[in-house]
């Protein structure tokens, strides 16, 4: 029973940050219909300075406000010097400027930090949490699901309880008219792009503690499985993100402890198939799927 | 009317005078046919390496420290007067890049030879390649047992022990060991886990594993698989894992209050890139590690190679982190610089070949090397090293691999002569 509950507690945990990972690509995704490829190099990028950070200061909460603010930071940076000046007829325009955007990152780190892992320790015991002789959870999944939450609760309240979520909503939306109405349409977008970037910068700062360190790829799988996540969820659904985050970690522990590690990988991108085949637009989508 | 006739055959015979001076001049060893990438002065030899990408934090320091070896050999002036010129091509683990990059090593840079190139997957897709072209193909560095097949491809010769052989060095310790404890198995979701299984059962029996989980390299969350073992009651836990993975394992069993005894396989038991890994716990979740090695440890600062490696590490390497993996690059370098010196003093690919197969190279390492004609396996055994206070090294306890079992073997290390370059 123990064994089952802190297997689910792992899982919830990887899946946490997979969805809060997703959340960023959904964020880019509603204000500028961009699949944002470099999202891992620039989550990645706001991390390493979050770890020069946690080095010269050793506080961890302070390192969480960092990445966020250089994640923003970065996200300005993207949008303003590249991504608007990129000619919009053709989606592959942004994917292919995104993918050199990561080798340049890629290689910027690289050059500065090296390639090996850089372990960041977090301030939480590493024994589980037990409730009578039930061994849970580890304090810091605890720290992480919080982080999460909080994130998520913010992000919901910021879309639909304020001005600036309706009018970043209406840009979204229509851009046209959005802009009739008064609506700054190109700062919706920036403030879209520093959102995401930030909320990228955290899953990756929050999931390295639980690998082997941070590294310039750190991103990499991060990214590819979030993406899963969020196109099984609906790209444009931050709930679908949350939920499906969540169900693909706690699925992907089931998988390796019932079948190995192997299978792992291969049951979400079954999963993503019979998403894709059933139901195109997502778990959670409102709208229908663009077919075309 | 025989002018024109007579005016072509001056012609021709200049043509030819010129023609022939061109071929001597560019044949600077009257007698021997040209070797591609040899001068009187140089050899010119390659590889590829992960430089870049995932798998670079691991690898890259490896090819550094052959190339500070080589720089330290220049420096004595070469082997039989010939500097070594290597180069190290970027394949980032990827077979693709790998196939690239071997051609122009061997196409577009004539190299003699190609030394150390790194990793199964990479190295298994320019096997044919190399053998096809005649190209030798010196101490693949993995413990693959693709690399001896002397029938198929007679140009390939491995270096590091073999995972099989690994496998039964470790078995016949925690036989010794720990008999009647529950042993089972963490490993590599390819040839390196199944190899080291095959190894570990063909001494503690089929049903010696009580346990065997795997992990893949694309998943850094073992918790699944630890659980799964410390359900099972494992006591000796066996790591078939790449060093970031055997961190991984021992920190997350040690979060679980779960403390086996752990043995692991060479490629992953590195103490100084482990301790990287595990921080400020490393010298408790370490202490009385226990894995296997060909090559003397890192730590091991008393030992005559070592004392050597880390005063070339100092000057030629930058001093980059003196780890096994420094080791590992200088003790390759050393070994194609022997093979090198055996080859002859006007060397061609055949006689590298054949020198390497003579059986004269003997390393640096603790256990001889198996090549021969039918045999191009390198180490053929591995020592046992206990970590201890934070220092991994070696317990004078050794195995040689002998058909399907081992047998301990007591002469005693191959000692350094000569500053450390080969000569006659």
């Amino acid at each position: 029973m123990s064994t089952v509950l802190l297997l689910l507690g792992a899982g919830l945990a990887r899946g946490a940050v997979f969805a809060l990972f997703a959340l960023a690509l959904v964020l880019i995704w509603r204000a500028t219909r961009i699949a944002n490829f470099a999202q891992g190099a620039m989550a990645v990028t706001a991390a390493y300075v979050a770890y020069l950070v946690l080095i010269g200061t050793g506080s961890f909460p302070l390192a969480v406000v960092v990445v966020l603010l250089a994640g923003a930071g970065i996200g300005v940076g993207v949008e303003r010097g590249l991504m608007r000046y990129l000619p919009t007829a053709s989606p592959l325009n942004a994917i292919i400027v995104a993918i050199g955007v990561v080798m340049v990152l890629t290689g910027l780190l690289g050059i500065l930090f090296g390639a090996d892992y850089k372990p960041i320790s977090v301030p939480f015991s590493r024994e589980p949490i037990t409730v009578g002789s039930l061994a849970i959870v580890s304090p810091y999944t605890l720290f992480v699901f919080v982080v999460i939450a909080v994130v998520v609760a913010g992000i919901g309240l910021l879309f639909t309880r304020t001005s600036l979520g309706l009018a970043m909503r209406a840009s979204a939306f229509d851009e046209e008219v959005a802009r009739l109405n008064g609506v700054r349409v190109v700062r919706m977008r920036t403030l879209g792009w520093m959102l995401s970037s930030a909320v990228g910068g955290l899953a990756v700062l929050l999931a390295v503690p639980t690998e082997l360190g941070l590294n310039p790829h750190s991103g990499d799988l991060l990214f590819v499985n979030a993406f899963t996540v969020a196109i099984i969820g609906g790209l444009d659904s931050p709930v679908g993100a949350v939920v499906a985050g969540l169900g693909v970690g706690v699925l992907l522990t089931i998988v390796t402890t019932l079948w190995g590690a192997t299978v792992g990988p291969i049951a979400i991108l079954l999963l993503l198939v019979l998403v894709l085949l059933l139901r195109p637009q997502g778990l959670f989508s409102l709208r229908k799927a663009r077919l075309a | 009317m025989t002018q024109p006739h007579a005016r072509a055959t001056t012609v021709s015979a200049i043509a030819l005078a010129l023609a022939g001076a061109l071929v001597l001049s560019s044949c600077s060893t009257p007698g021997a046919a040209e070797q591609p990438g040899l001068t009187d002065t140089s050899v010119k030899i390659g590889t590829h390496q992960p430089l870049t990408g995932p798998a670079a934090a691991s690898y890259a320091p490896i090819s550094a420290a052959t190339a500070a070896y080589f720089d330290y050999v220049n420096d004595q002036g070469g082997i039989n007067g010939r500097t070594i010129d290597y180069i190290v091509k970027d394949d980032g683990y990827n077979p693709a890049t790998t196939q690239t990059v071997v051609r122009e090593l061997v196409l577009d840079d004539d190299v003699f030879a190609i030394l150390g190139g790194l990793g199964t997957p990479t190295h298994s897709s320019v096997l044919d390649f190399l053998n096809d072209n005649d190209v030798p193909d010196l101490f693949a560095s993995s413990g693959s047992a693709a690399w001896n097949q002397p029938e198929k491809y007679p140009n390939t010769f491995g270096f590091q022990t073999d995972y099989v052989t690994e496998g039964m060095v470790l078995g016949q310790h925690i036989s010794d060991e720990f008999g009647g404890k529950t042993v089972c198995l963490l490993g590599q979701d390819d040839e390196f886990g199944t190899d080291v299984q095959s190894g570990l059962e063909k001494i503690l029996g089929a049903d010696g594993l009580a346990e065997v989980q795997t992990y893949s390299v694309s998943n850094q969350d073992v918790s699944a698989q630890i659980v799964a073992m410390q359900a099972a009651g494992c006591e000796v836990n066996v790591l078939a894992t790449i060093t970031g993975f055997t961190a991984l394992a021992i920190g997350t069993a040690a979060q679980l209050s779960y403390f086996p005894q752990w043995v692991s396989s060479s490629s992953g038991a590195d103490y100084g890139p482990l301790a990287g890994y595990l921080g400020d716990a490393a010298p408790l979740l370490l202490e009385g590690f226990i894995s296997d090695n060909y090559l003397p440890d890192a730590s091991e600062s008393d030992n005559k190679w070592i004392e050597l490696f880390q005063d070339i590490n100092d000057k030629y390497n930058k001093g980059a982190p003196f780890n096994g993996s420094v080791v590992y690059g200088m003790a390759m370098g050393y070994l194609f610089a022997e093979a090198l010196l055996h080859a002859g003093k006007q060397p061609t690919r055949e006689s590298l070949i054949t020198a390497v197969q003579s059986g004269e190279l003997k390393g640096s390492g603790l256990v001889p090397l198996a090549f021969s004609k039918t045999d191009h396996n390198g180490y053929v055994g591995a020592g046992i090293t206990v970590v201890h206070d934070g220092v991994q090294a070696s317990t004078g306890e050794r195995w040689v691999r002998d058909g399907d079992k081992v047998v301990a073997y007591d002469k005693p290390p191959v000692e350094l002569l000569s500053g450390g370059v080969p000569s006659n």
